[in-house]
C-alpha cells in the first residue's frame, strides 16, 4: 500500500467525523425544531381558519340616506381593557339565498364591561323595522343582505345611536358544527317547542320544505341540529321572535357555559369545524385576549339578557314588520351601550 | 465517532419521530368535551359497581335499556325508542318511537319485544301529504287498572296545505287500551302557543296530576304540576308559576312526589313534597348543585334515582340518592336515667360535661355511570 494514502484518507474522514459535542447539540437542535414542527403542523389548520375568519376588515359606510356614502375604517378601536361592543349576526345561508345577500335572522348586541365583568345582551328584533343607512326602510334583517356586515353595523349604530366596535357572523350551518365540536350544550329547556312547519332547510334538497320539530322541554343535552331547532323555531311562540331571541340568548350562554371547557388543543377541531361558517373583524390577536377574558366571567348575576318586547316594540308595521318605540328604546340603549 | 451520513440519517430519524409525536402529543392532550358517550352495555359500570334494586328502564340514542344487578341490557335497536313506562303488575313495558315528523305508543315485553302498536299516528287519508297532519305521542302511561292509556297527544287534525296551523299543543289524553283514537278523549285543554300538557301521572282515584306550561306576567314559559279528576274540567294548579316545576313522580306509597323546579333560572332542583291525594304539600328542595332530570322514586322505597350531567356540562348520566338523604332517620331519643337501687341518691351530683354534637351526616347523591348519554327528555321507569 503506497505510504502517502492512508494519511490523506484519515484526514478526510477525519474532516468528515464530528465531535461528540457537536452531534449532541446538532440533536438537540434536531429535536427542538422537529417538536416545534410537529406543533406547527397541528395548529396549521386552526391557523388558516383563523386568520381567514379573524380580522374581517369590513367597511363601515356613514350613516347618510345616500347611496353614495364615505366609507370609514372599521372596526372602532378599544381601549384596552376597556368596555366594548360586539354585534353578533346569525343568518340564514341556506340555499334560498345567494351567499353575499342572506339575511340575519338574529342580531344579538353585546357589551362587554371587563373590569366589572359585566355582559349585556341586547336582541334586536328581525322585524323591526328601521331606517336603512342608505337610506329608504324596512325590516333591520335586510341590512346585511344590502351591505354586508358594514351594511348591518351602520343600520344599527344610526337607529340606536351606539358605537359598534366589532362583529361576529355565524351562519347556520355553523352553529351547528360549533355547538357539535364541543360536544353539545346542556340547556334547560322552557317548554316544549313544537312546530309543524319548520325550515327544512339546511341540509340540502328543498330549501322551501318543512320538516316537523318537537324539542322537548326539561333539562337536557343537546347537539347541534337539536339546538339549532329549539333557538330557530318560533311559529309554536306567542312571542314570536321575541320568544326566539331569548331562547338565542340561553343557548348562547350554554355555548359559553361548554366553552370553557375546552383547552387549546382543541382549537384545531374546532377550526375545522367552523371552516367558512364564521367571520369576525376582531383580530387574531384579540380573540387571543379574549378568550381568557370570556373564561373570567363566571357570575350568571352579572350577565343582563334584554328582549325588546313591548311596550318597546308593537307588531303591526308594514310588511309584518315590528314598529319601534324609539322613545322608550333609546333611552334604554343609551343606560347600558353608552 | 460516526460518520456525517449516517449522523444526518440518524437526525432525519429522530426528527421524525419527534414532529410525529408532538403532534400526537398534543393531538391526545385535547379534552374530552366533544367525546361521543359510550353505548351502556359497553361502559361503566363495571358487573361489580354499584346495584340498584330492582330492573331500571331508560333511553340513550333511540334505543331502551335496562340496568338491573349492576348490567346493562339493550332492549331494543337505536330507532327512535324513548320514554319507557312500565305497565302497573310490572308485566309489559310502554315505550314511544320516534319518527321524523311522527311518534307512537307500543307495548313491548320486558325484554323489548314489541307486542302491539297501540296508537298510529302517521299521517293518513286525505292530504296526508301535509307535514302537519302527523301527530305526537309522548309520555305514555297506564292507569292502575291497566284499562286505559294515557298520554300526550298533539289531537286529530283537519288541516290541509294552505291552512298552516301554527299552534300545536299537546293535551293530556284517555284512550282505552287497545281502542281506537276515535275512543278516546282529552282531559285537558292546553294554553296556545306553549306546547301543551305533559307528562301525565294516573292515579289510583281515577284523576290525573300533569304538567301544563303557560305564560308568565313576564312573559317567560314556565310549567307547573296540575291535577284534575275528570275530563274536560278546567284542573287545578299543585304548584306555582314562579317554581316553574314538571316532570312530576309519584311515590310507590303514593304519599310523596318528586319533580325537578327551576324558579325560572337554568337549574333545575330536585324537589319533593307530600301529597294527599288531592292537595300538595311544602316543597322541599332536596338537590340544588345539579341540572336535575326525570326522577323516579325506587320501588322499595329505598331513594331516588334521578338524570345529571357527571361534570358541570356534558351528556346526562345515572345518579342515585339515598333515601336518608331527605327522609332523615329520626334522632335517636335521648337516654332516660334508670331508677339507682336503693333509693334516690341526696350527694353531690358530678357536673356534666357536655358531650359535643355529633357532626350531621352529609349524605351525597351516587353516581352510577359515568361515560353515558342518557336521553334526559325520556322518563324512567324501574320494576321492583
Amino acid at each position: 500500500m503506497p505510504l502517502g494514502i492512508k494519511p490523506g484518507r484519515r484526514a478526510r474522514a477525519s474532516q468528515r467525523r464530528l465531535s461528540p459535542y457537536r452531534i449532541i447539540v446538532l440533536a438537540v437542535l434536531a429535536v427542538a425544531l422537529s417538536g416545534l414542527a410537529g406543533g406547527f403542523a397541528y395548529f396549521l389548520p386552526a391557523a388558516a381558519t383563523a386568520f381567514e375568519a379573524t380580522g374581517q376588515v369590513v367597511n363601515v359606510p356613514s350613516p347618510t340616506p345616500s347611496p353614495l356614502f364615505t366609507p370609514s375604517p372599521s372596526p372602532k378601536p378599544v381601549v384596552q381593557g376597556g368596555p366594548f361592543t360586539v354585534l353578533l349576526l346569525g343568518s340564514d345561508d341556506d340555499s334560498k339565498f345567494s351567499a353575499d345577500h342572506v339575511l340575519t335572522q338574529s342580531m344579538i348586541l353585546v357589551r362587554v364591561i371587563p373590569a366589572t365583568k359585566q355582559v349585556i345582551m341586547l336582541s334586536i328584533p328581525r322585524d323591526l323595522y328601521v331606517q336603512f343607512w342608505i337610506g329608504g326602510s324596512g325590516k333591520i334583517d335586510g341590512a346585511y343582505s344590502y351591505g354586508g356586515a358594514g351594511g348591518a353595523i351602520a343600520t344599527v349604530e344610526q337607529d340606536f345611536g351606539i358605537t359598534v366596535n366589532d362583529y361576529i357572523w355565524v351562519g347556520l350551518l355553523g352553529l351547528i358544527k360549533l355547538i357539535d365540536a364541543i360536544g353539545g350544550i346542556d340547556v334547560v329547556t322552557s317548554n316544549p317547542v313544537i312546530d309543524d312547519y319548520y325550515p327544512s332547510d339546511i341540509f340540502g334538497g328543498n330549501p322551501y320544505d318543512y320538516q316537523r320539530v318537537a324539542v322537548l322541554a326539561g333539562p337536557q343535552h343537546l347537539n347541534g341540529q337539536h339546538a339549532m331547532e329549539y333557538v330557530r323555531s318560533r311559529h309554536g311562540d306567542l312571542q314570536s321572535d321575541f320568544g326566539r331571541s331569548k331562547r338565542q340568548q340561553q343557548v348562547l350562554l350554554a355555548i359559553r357555559k361548554k366553552a370553557k371547557q375546552m383547552k387549546a388543543e382543541d382549537v384545531p377541531a374546532l377550526a375545522t369545524a367552523l371552516g367558512g361558517e364564521i367571520k369576525t373583524s376582531i383580530s387574531l390577536d384579540r380573540v387571543a385576549q379574549l378568550i381568557p377574558l370570556a373564561a373570567s366571567f363566571d357570575n350568571p348575576d352579572a350577565i343582563q339578557q334584554i328582549v325588546l318586547l313591548p311596550p318597546y316594540t308593537h307588531g303591526g308595521g308594514p310588511g309584518g314588520s315590528v314598529v319601534p318605540n324609539w322613545g322608550l328604546i333609546l333611552p334604554l340603549v343609551h343606560q347600558y351601550f353608552p | 465517532m460516526i460518520s456525517r451520513f449516517l449522523l444526518a440519517l440518524g437526525l432525519a430519524a429522530l426528527m421524525v419521530v419527534t414532529g410525529v409525536s408532538s403532534f400526537m402529543y398534543l393531538q391526545g392532550r385535547q379534552s374530552r368535551v366533544a367525546a361521543p358517550p359510550q353505548k351502556p352495555t359497553q361502559a361503566s359500570p363495571s358487573p361489580d359497581a354499584f346495584s340498584l334494586p330492582g330492573t331500571l328502564y331508560f333511553a340513550q340514542a333511540g334505543a331502551l335499556y335496562s340496568f338491573s344487578a349492576g348490567r346493562f341490557h339493550q332492549l331494543t335497536p337505536e330507532n327512535g325508542w324513548m320514554m319507557p313506562a312500565l305497565y302497573p303488575d310490572g308485566s309489559s313495558l310502554l315505550a314511544v318511537r320516534r319518527d321524523a315528523a311522527f311518534s307512537d305508543v307500543f307495548s313491548l315485553t320486558r325484554f323489548g319485544n314489541v307486542t302491539a302498536a297501540l296508537t298510529n299516528n302517521v299521517a293518513q287519508g286525505y292530504c296526508r301529504d301535509d307535514i302537519g297532519k302527523n301527530q305526537w305521542s309522548f309520555y305514555p302511561r297506564l292507569s292502575p287498572d291497566q284499562h286505559t292509556l294515557w298520554m300526550s297527544y298533539d289531537g286529530p287534525k283537519y288541516v290541509c296545505l294552505g291552512f298552516e296551523d301554527f299552534n300545536v299543543n299537546l293535551s293530556v289524553w284517555a284512550v282505552p287500551l287497545g281502542g281506537s283514537i276515535g275512543q278516546g278523549h282529552s282531559w285537558t285543554t292546553p294554553n296556545d302557543y306553549t306546547g301543551g300538557d305533559m307528562q301525565p301521572v294516573p292515579l289510583p282515584s281515577g284523576g290525573v296530576i300533569y304538567t301544563k306550561y303557560s305564560y308568565d306576567s313576564d312573559g317567560n314559559r314556565v310549567g307547573q304540576l296540575w291535577y284534575t279528576d275528570r275530563a274536560g274540567s278546567f284542573g287545578r294548579e299543585l304548584t306555582s308559576q314562579s317554581a316553574d316545576c314538571a316532570q312530576p313522580a309519584l311515590s310507590p306509597d303514593g304519599g310523596n312526589i318528586a319533580m325537578i323546579c327551576t324558579y325560572g333560572k337554568q337549574l333545575s332542583y330536585l324537589t319533593i313534597a307530600s301529597w294527599n291525594g288531592s292537595s300538595l304539600g311544602s316543597l322541599q328542595t332536596v338537590i340544588s348543585d345539579q341540572l336535575v332530570a326525570q326522577p323516579i322514586w325506587a320501588p322499595d322505597g329505598s331513594g331516588i334515582a334521578y338524570l345529571a350531567p357527571s361534570a358541570s356540562d356534558g351528556p346526562f348520566q345515572l345518579w342515585f340518592l339515598p333515601r336518608n338523604a331527605y327522609h332523615p332517620p329520626p334522632p335517636s331519643p335521648i337516654p332516660t336515667p334508670l331508677p339507682t337501687p336503693g333509693g334516690p341518691y341526696t350527694g353531690q351530683l358530678p357536673t356534666p360535661t357536655p358531650s359535643p354534637a355529633p357532626p350531621p351526616v352529609v349524605i351525597k347523591p351516587i353516581q352510577v355511570t359515568k361515560n353515558l348519554g342518557l336521553d334526559a327528555t325520556s322518563p324512567m321507569a324501574w320494576a321492583a
